[in-house]
């Protein structure tokens, strides 16, 4: 017990020197660029810094007390934006989508956004309050991130479930997805069930799986109903997860997992469940 | 007591649109924690509902309790009554 207070000790100071010295440096280097640099370009560094900033919260600075695993199952990734469905353990979930190479805003409730600092930085960095606009406000800012070429990471569970169960889903980002006709990539995190345990600060040491599934493509889903879609993803999510949880995957195994990489990035069984 | 005619074309609606197993169609089940729908499944439930039942789902306090899919049931089938009474009503003036 001693050595998991230093060791949180350890992290949480860390993480607030590294916050004091990085924010502000990068927040300069962004303004300065800025002046020299259109918007568009101006917005993909900031978003670039953020999801430094994040990998080194998430994969650095709790190290060896929590370590990061991320494995990418598409053995085809398309270029472009796409639409990151994930499940929702812990509040380490949001640091940990810096492990996808992508330009991302992710999608949150309230209150992340009226934390100091991060908050302020969120808003500016255009991540979406699902729950400050009404659904057409929120579907025309996605499309229009989405269009720019800028991935979408969501949360359809709409809170921390604490544990290995997955709340049901709500459907505000399949239908985003449904009319803007990008793809959908489920996105599997394990392990952080208690990096932090919801309503604690205390990281427990462990190892965190984020494992990427292969791309839906729109051509896919684009004949089935919200309600169908989101059930579907929420399967595909869950049958991986069970398998993460099982901790049964093997890391070299020659045979792949039920919704794990195809060829095209999709799989047999994947196809076959969305056609079932 | 819900008549079946009113169960069956409820549990029709759940189905068609939501392609939901019967077997999952219980009275007792939540719609939302067990059956899964979230607020913007519920528009596409009333219209679905208003189109099969021909009725007129206005958002007042009995909409708002409906937690199972027994509500539904019950709130349908005195929706139904209600347009039964007045055009009985309407009748007699």
């Amino acid at each position: 017990m001693l050595t998991l207070i230093v060791l949180n000790s350890y992290f949480y100071l860390t993480f607030l020197l590294f916050s004091v010295v990085w924010i502000p440096l990068c927040t300069l280097l962004v303004v300065i660029l800025a002046l020299f640099s259109s918007r568009g370009t101006t917005m993909k560094r900031f978003r670039r810094l953020i999801s430094w900033y994040g990998l080194t919260v998430i994969k650095v600075l709790p190290f060896p007390l929590v370590r990061v695993r991320y494995k990418d199952y598409c053995t085809n990734p398309s270029p472009g934006a796409h639409i990151f469905v994930c499940n929702h353990r812990s509040a380490s979930d949001p640091f940990l989508m810096a492990c996808l190479p992508y330009e991302c805003v992710q999608v949150a409730n309230d209150w992340p956004f009226r934390l100091p600092v991060l908050g302020i930085y969120a808003r500016w960095a255009g991540y979406l309050s699902v729950k400050e606009m009404a659904f057409e406000e929120f579907s025309r800012r996605a499309i229009a991130l989405l269009d720019q070429g800028v991935s979408i990471i969501a949360f359809p569970e709409g809170t921390r479930s604490g544990s290995k169960t997955m709340g049901q889903f709500h459907g505000s980002i399949f239908r985003v997805a449904l009319e803007a006709g990008y793809p959908i990539v489920p996105v599997c995190i394990s392990g952080n069930e208690r990096i932090p345990a919801r309503g604690s600060l205390l990281l427990r040491p462990g190892t965190i799986r984020v494992h990427k599934l292969p791309a839906l493509r729109w051509e896919q889903y684009k004949d089935l109903k919200p309600f169908v879609l989101k059930n579907r993803v929420r399967d595909l999510l869950a049958g991986e997860l069970a398998v993460m949880d099982a901790g049964t995957e093997c890391e070299e195994c020659p045979v792949p997992h039920p919704g794990r990489a195809g060829g095209d990035g999709v799989t047999g069984e994947q196809q076959r469940a969305f056609r079932a | 007591m819900v008549e079946q005619h009113i169960i069956d074309l409820t549990n029709e609606v759940f189905e068609e649109s939501f392609e939901i197993e019967i077997e999952k169609l219980q009275p007792e089940m939540n719609i939302f924690n067990d059956l899964g729908l979230d607020s913007l499944d519920i528009v596409d439930l009333v219209v679905a509902l208003q189109n099969k039942f021909g009725v007129r789902i206005r958002s007042d306090e009995r909409v708002r309790n409906i937690r199972t899919l027994g509500d539904i049931y019950q709130f349908i089938s005195a929706l139904k009554n209600e347009g039964l009474s007045s055009s009985d009503g309407r009748g007699q003036e």
